[in-house]
């Protein structure tokens, strides 16, 4: 990240300095203040999902829900930190629902929880690529686009959208499993692991 | 459908709360505690989400994105992707914002049910925007693997574009 980073950096300023020089500390200003604005809307955000989400957490519906992802999560993301194990259940099952404002404080949280465990470097790639690559069932957010722009069908995009983001994610799953490979394999027997994978990619 | 989508956000508080005074929780305590995290979480993620929005500025002012995009709209063509969305398939990793508006002005342009338009909108929900999340989730970690993670998730994202367009095209 700090190459690629310093590369696209050096090039847009060098770029700018040829071509319009007086507009570099313009833009640089208007990103950076886009930047403090979304975070803002951010706080906003996350205050109405975190207050949601310690709810769900002083219920005991979190408790209940990372239960039943709970062997799934912990056979894709090999890692057996408790909590962990929880934030990442509901980083997934309010993915799935498409409620992204609170799916991004589980990650966050996630990933931090998972930055103290051994296999840290593979699980919370996994946990990246799970998010990038879309979990979302029903792309709501474009159906009501398509909606408010009077479209004859909305909601003929919903099939595509599941199966691309399908192939999206298992391509990912796939590939993070190849390439960073987990430092520990988990104790099951071997042959538990293609019907893990099978699984962990269903979601 | 719209109206059931609608539905869903309003009763999954409604639920949360009424199961929660069920369960005897102190609701109010229990939301506020939740919303104190809020600005702490945002100031531990507020430089990375900055510098990726300044470097965004940067390429678009430069005019280094459009110049990519003309390198790579040849690849998108040959893997069937219509180069009227490349500059959505550009944007969308980058920020969410900025790809609503690239996304409103392909329907706009082509008309919300014409082929293009609908590729668009697959290829716009197949994937989330990926520089935001890696560098929002890899913020101050110790142990990093950014850059093959990240490479994966743009290599996973090029193989959902391709597949969107493929399925809107039989579909």
């Amino acid at each position: 990240m700090n190459i690629l980073f310093s590369l696209l950096f050096l090039l847009c300023t060098f770029l700018l300095l040829c071509v319009s020089p007086d507009t570099f500390l313009p833009s640089i200003l208007e990103g950076a203040s886009r930047g403090a604005s979304v975070s803002v809307a951010l706080i906003a955000n996350y205050s109405i999902w975190m207050g949601l989400m310690r709810i769900w957490e002083d219920s005991g519906v979190a408790r209940s829900a990372s239960k039943l992802l709970r062997p799934l999560v912990k056979r894709v993301f090999k890692t057996d930190h408790e909590e962990a194990l929880q934030t990442i259940s509901m980083n997934l099952s309010v993915n799935l629902l498409g409620i992204s404002g609170a799916a991004t404080p589980y990650g966050i949280r996630s990933a931090k929880l998972l930055d103290q465990t051994e296999n840290a470097e593979y699980a919370s790639a996994m946990l990246f690529v799970l998010n990038a690559t879309s979990l979302q069932i029903i792309p709501t957010s474009i159906v009501s686009v398509r909606v408010g722009m009077l479209s004859a069908n909305p909601y003929d995009i919903i099939l595509p959208t599941i199966f691309a983001s399908l192939l999206s994610t298992i391509v990912g799953v796939a590939l993070t499993r190849l390439f960073i490979r987990p430092k520990t394999e988990a104790k099951q027997p071997s042959f538990f692991f293609k019907k893990v994978k099978t699984r962990g990619v269903s979601i | 459908m719209s109206y059931f989508l609608a539905l869903l956000i309003p009763s999954i508080f409604l639920l949360s709360f009424a199961y929660a005074l069920l369960k005897n929780v102190k609701v109010y305590d229990s939301f506020t505690e939740g919303v104190k995290g809020a600005v702490p979480l945002i100031l531990s993620v507020f430089p990375y989400i900055a510098t990726v929005m300044m470097l965004t500025k940067l390429l678009e002012v430069s005019g280094l994105q459009a110049q990519l995009l003309r390198w790579i709209s040849p690849l998108f063509d040959f893997l069937g992707i219509p180069k009227e969305i490349s500059p959505l398939l550009f944007m969308k990793p980058l920020s969410g914002s900025g790809s609503i508006a690239v996304l409103t002005d392909i329907l706009e342009t082509y008309g919300v049910d014409s082929y293009i338009a609908r590729c668009a909108c697959v290829v716009y929900g197949t994937t989330d925007t990926i520089f935001y999340i890696g560098a929002v989730y890899f913020a101050g970690l110790q142990r990093k693997k950014l850059t093959s993670a990240l490479l994966i998730a743009l290599f996973s994202y090029l193989v959902g574009s391709v597949f969107s367009c493929f399925l809107c095209r039989i579909l």
